[in-house]
């Protein structure tokens, strides 16, 4: 081998050492940050008299509380998920036009309005929530799922116009004129050259909104307790927690059920937060 | 600022506007849509198909005995809906829908929210709804009369109780059949400590269920809730919080609830346990280790009065079609507390009919009862003598508890708890 | 020097007023369709936040300059008390100790989630196998209902049988009791970093991703090492995405119920302006008995200390702008 190449076989077999000496460090962290999940897990198959006892290890393990969950929670699951994808898109719906307006388009208050979506995130949710009950109450949409829908995403709404706009200053200005030079429309532009080049941003903020949508309890508990079968998994689990019994067993197994689905979306989201996307766009 | 800007700013203050006076013009709004009550017969009409019933028993499903019989209950051509939401929430949630004009026909609430509900306008009076009210021990049926107006009936009753590990007990050379007040109570918990075993599980969690936990041992020393002060009281809190601070109980019972109390029993370490009848059937169940209930210890002898648990069965303010929402309401009431019904109900509920002699009948068919006929003959109602103002005096009473609790045996800081709870 | 070289490191800032000045002319026409265009863009939004958050905030407000109990809720006559209620819960001898918790809290969440999340973040920018895996198994955390992580952390800081008592033990520490009330704050800050590191992690991840590998490549020609180069590129060039996280990091965080309450009903010391707000507006915890006046004041009390976050924030986007 020529000297270049024993230096370039070299370098690259430091980097795949270092690599693997990374993935190990990687992976002890992500353990330590998941070990409430591995107790979760761990509960879920410990039999009611053993829950409390605290062992790292499940007892005598049973799979009695997940025959529960797949019998009773699955109606839930599946509401949480269309809630949690509807909410995703009413919030990108709503939230992209107006990233790109307040950073891009220089519309004017765009100070005013910035400040108004922080003050709209401060507003305490459980105060949200009997607004909204007074009004669906009187539009008659309580317990429907576009209701739930509408109300979750004013959880996802402020933060991701704000999250736009911050990623949407970081469009090189040459590629936002190029689009004008040739002739297009600020939609077309929208369309075609700031969306595309969004993506990370947009799935960032899709991945809040739907874990926001998912994991919300407050307002499905004000404005879907007659849901019956169509209420989110956030209140299913609760059919657990009696007057004066609680049943944790099923409770976690509820729990892991849940997660799994949703835990694969998320590797698949995750992959689309990809390095490069403006980088290379622009030539010197 | 630009035209444009000028015209943004005015139109977004007219929308702003509309929107807060329709929203604000609808205080009293007679055309709201009904939409959790489900009435679907319009134009006058005064029958209504859908009765809406609220109870705080999630953990019965569509298939449990409770939600049959429930269903069972439903009138001629009616259904019924039933909604179960968690205590805490329900009286809440009865709120906002009074205030909107959502209430369902019936609900189940706590005994200590009634006459919190009563006063601030949320129920209807018995008379008013056509309910029976007769047939109801006094000493459990007190709760549902506020200022001399009766609101509801018990629809069954539990109270609390001292479980015991007869395994350990046996292990450890305790004669439970000894333990007849706190000395002898205390001895028996030094005696299974020292065998190696943990000592007695309670829930002091803040709020009404560790109010609930305390009371046997705060009236079982002759306190009175309308003196936080008095030195009885503060024997109580000293005898829980030095459970604590000798190691007897488990630090979580600062924030155990009454489940997370049995979980703790259930692991079978523990030899005592302070819980409700409602666990009497679990107990009977078990076959890790055998569990027996006994009446909880007074603070001299005797048995200690325990507070009643259960809920009362209630009919909402309506403020449309109020004749057709009573007269459902008074129909599912009578088929649930019907002098018939109670054992009925109670049975599917797994508490006690709030009749004596229908209770005495319970006992009787049942074996696993009988620890608890005395337990439940001297329990008494919390609100009984301070109505309204129990929510205040048990507000007071948790704060001086949790202090306690957290002091672990510092004689002072209990003290000084109780006196500050007297004033505030 | 390579930090100055490339025109890319304007990317990261936002459009000056100056921009407008400097037009071709043919784009000059364009200012007024721009501003329609914007209108356009903005107007879902501008419709959504008008009817879905003023009547709330609105709510909120009034209800602190009313007297409202239960039986005046449901009627809706309360007495008007104008600024009473607010002299009434500041001078309550719970409101500054609370005041000082909820700092303690909102602080030392804030500086060890963000800390936390951009070492994350700066390890997992290069990709090594395994990584967009673990990148993703982060967020895990959150699929799980808050009742159901607060009350595993509960138990595992349950002070007889919790694992991380035993843990200490093995290191020879004397098992804590981490929910009474002197070491609840701590315990639920603990609790609130573990939520809150993953939120930092996903933004500031995804902010990295934005910065162009030409620098790093420039930057190690040079003989720039791994700290010089995350000092010298990463951090600056993450500014306008690390004030985003912050600020949204501190509304959320001032926010915080529901692990608070499933851990310790907002005892002791872990009672915040949010957990005690919530206290008295649902009757829950000690007390059952209602103050939704005193709670709507909580509330918007927030909002202010909210709205300044919000002015100090701004004020630096301006002063960035105008570099």
């Amino acid at each position: 081998m020529s000297t270049t190449a024993r230096v370039h076989a070299a370098r690259h077999g430091n980097r795949v050492r270092r690599s693997w000496w990374r993935t190990a460090i990687g992976v002890v962290l992500t353990l330590v940050m998941l070990f409430p999940v591995y107790w979760m897990v761990n509960v879920s198959l410990t039999p009611r008299t053993a829950i409390r006892a605290g062992r790292l290890f499940p007892a005598s393990p049973t799979l009695e509380h997940y025959a529960i969950v797949l019998r009773e929670q699955l109606p839930h699951l599946l509401t949480s998920v269309v809630v949690g994808l509807g909410t995703v898109a009413l919030t990108l719906v709503v939230a992209a036009p107006a990233g790109y307006a307040l950073s891009r388009l220089l519309l004017p208050g765009r100070r005013v309005l910035n400040f108004l979506l922080i003050v709209a995130q401060m507003i305490p949710a459980v105060v949200m929530a009997l607004g909204f009950y007074s009004i669906y109450s009187r539009l008659g949409v309580l317990d429907t799922i576009p209701g739930l829908i509408l109300a979750d995403s004013t959880i996802a709404v402020p933060f991701g116009v704000m999250l736009f706009v911050a990623f949407m200053s970081g469009i090189p200005r040459e590629l936002l004129q190029a689009a004008q030079i040739d002739g297009a429309s600020h939609w077309r532009t929208f369309r075609s050259v700031v969306l595309p080049v969004s993506r990370n941003s947009a799935v960032t903020v899709a991945l809040f909104a739907f874990l926001w949508a998912w994991s919300d309890f407050l307002f499905a508990s004000t404005l879907n307790r007659g849901g019956g079968s169509l209420r989110p998994i956030t209140m299913g689990i609760y059919d657990y927690i009696g007057s004066q019994n609680q049943e944790w067993g099923p409770m976690m197994a509820t729990a892991v059920v849940a997660c799994v689905p949703t835990a694969i979306l998320l590797v698949v989201a995750q992959r689309y937060v990809a390095a490069g996307v403006t980088a290379g766009a622009v030539k010197d | 600022m630009t035209i444009s800007t000028k015209r943004m700013v005015a139109v977004a203050a007219a929308a702003t506007a509309l929107t807060v006076l329709t929203a604000c013009s609808g205080g009293d709004d007679t055309s709201s849509t009904d939409s959790s009550t489900g009435t679907s017969t319009g134009g006058g009409g005064t029958t209504l198909t859908d009765i809406a019933v609220w109870d705080p028993y999630p953990q019965h499903d569509e298939s449990s005995d409770w939600a049959k019989y429930l269903q069972s209950c439903a009138p001629e051509g009616t259904t019924v809906t039933r909604t179960s939401a968690a205590t805490a929430d329900l009286l809440n949630n009865l709120t906002s829908a009074v205030k909107e004009g959502n209430a369902p026909d019936v609900v189940l609430l706590d005994n200590p929210a009634v006459p919190d509900a009563a006063v601030s306008g949320l129920l209807a009076s018995a008379a008013d709804v056509g309910m029976d009210t007769a047939g109801f021990d006094a000493n459990l049926a007190g709760p549902g009369t506020v200022d001399g107006v009766t609101y509801g009936v018990p629809i069954g009753a539990n109270t609390l109780g001292l479980y015991y590990n007869a395994d350990i007990l046996e292990a450890s050379g305790v004669d439970p059949l000894t333990i007849t007040d706190w000395d002898s109570l205390n001895d028996a918990l030094a005696a299974v400590t020292a065998a190696g075993h943990k000592g007695i599980t309670f829930s002091g969690i803040a709020g009404e269920e560790g109010v609930f936990q305390a009371l046997p041992w705060f009236w079982g020393a002759g306190a009175q809730l309308d003196d936080l002060g008095s030195d009885q009281a503060v024997e109580a809190g000293q005898l829980l919080s030095d459970w604590i601070g000798q190691g007897y109980a488990p630090k979580s019972a600062l924030t155990d609830n009454q489940s997370a109390s049995w979980d703790l029993f259930l692991t079978g370490e523990y030899a005592f346990a302070e819980n409700g009848s409602w666990f009497a059937k679990a107990a009977s169940e078990l076959t890790d280790f055998s569990a027996v209930a006994m009446p909880l210890p007074g603070h001299v002898g005797g048995a200690a009065p325990a507070p009643t648990g259960g809920e009362f069965v209630l009919a909402p303010l309506q403020k449309k079609d109020a004749e057709a929402h009573y007269a459902n309401a008074s129909k599912i009431i009578d088929c649930l507390v019907g002098a018939d019904n109670q054992v009925k109900t109670a049975d599917a509920l797994g508490y006690f009919a709030a009749n004596k002699d229908l209770r005495a009948a319970q006992v009787a068919a049942d074996p696993i009862w009988t620890p608890w006929a005395t337990s439940i003959e001297s329990a008494q109602g919390r609100t009984t003598d301070l109505g309204p103002d129990y929510t205040a005096a048990s507000a007071a009473l948790s704060t001086a508890l949790q202090a306690s609790l957290n002091a672990a045996g510092d004689a002072d800081a209990v003290r000084s708890a109780f006196e500050q709870a007297a004033q505030g | 020097m390579w930090f100055v070289k490339t025109s890319s490191a304007a990317v990261l800032a936002a459009p000056t007023e100056a921009d407008e000045v400097v037009v071709p002319p043919r784009a000059r026409r364009r200012i007024r369709p721009t501003t329609w265009a914007a209108l356009g863009f903005v107007a879902p939004l501008l419709v959504y936040v008008v009817v879905l958050y003023a009547y709330p905030l609105y709510e909120n407000v009034s209800m602190s300059l009313h007297r409202f109990t239960r039986a005046t809720y449901v009627t809706g006559e309360a007495p008007f008390t104008g600024l009473d209620v607010y002299r009434e819960v500041i001078a309550s001898p719970q409101f500054w100790t609370t005041v000082r918790q909820t700092t303690v809290f909102v602080v030392v969440s804030l500086v060890v989630q963000y800390v936390g999340g951009l070492a994350l973040a700066a390890f997992f920018r290069r990709s090594f196998p395994l990584s967009s895996l673990l990148r993703a198994l982060f967020l895990v955390p959150w699929l799980m209902p808050i009742i159901v992580s607060g009350t595993t952390w509960q138990w595992m800081m349950d002070a007889d049988s919790g694992v991380l008592n035993r843990f200490l033990g093995l290191v020879g520490i004397d098992p804590v009791w981490w929910l009474n009330a002197d070491h609840a704050l701590a315990s639920v800050t603990i609790a609130n970093i573990w939520l809150g590191i993953p939120f930092n992690l996903v933004i500031l991840y995804s902010g990295m991703q934005g910065i162009p590998d030409e620098l790093y490549e420039a930057a190690s020609l040079d003989g720039a090492g791994a700290w010089r180069q995350f000092w010298s590129i990463t951090f600056p060039m993450l500014r306008p995405v690390s004030a985003i996280t912050l600020l949204l990091g501190f509304v959320y965080t001032l926010k915080v119920v529901d692990i608070i309450w499933i851990m310790t009903m907002g005892t002791g010391s872990s009672q915040t302006l949010a957990t005690w707000a919530y206290s008295m507006a649902f009757g829950k915890g000690s007390s059952a008995v209602i103050k939704y006046s005193e709670a709507s004041v909580v509330g918007t009390i927030l909002l202010v200390v909210a709205l300044v976050m919000g002015f100090v924030y701004l004020a630096a986007q301006r002063r960035q702008e105008e570099r």
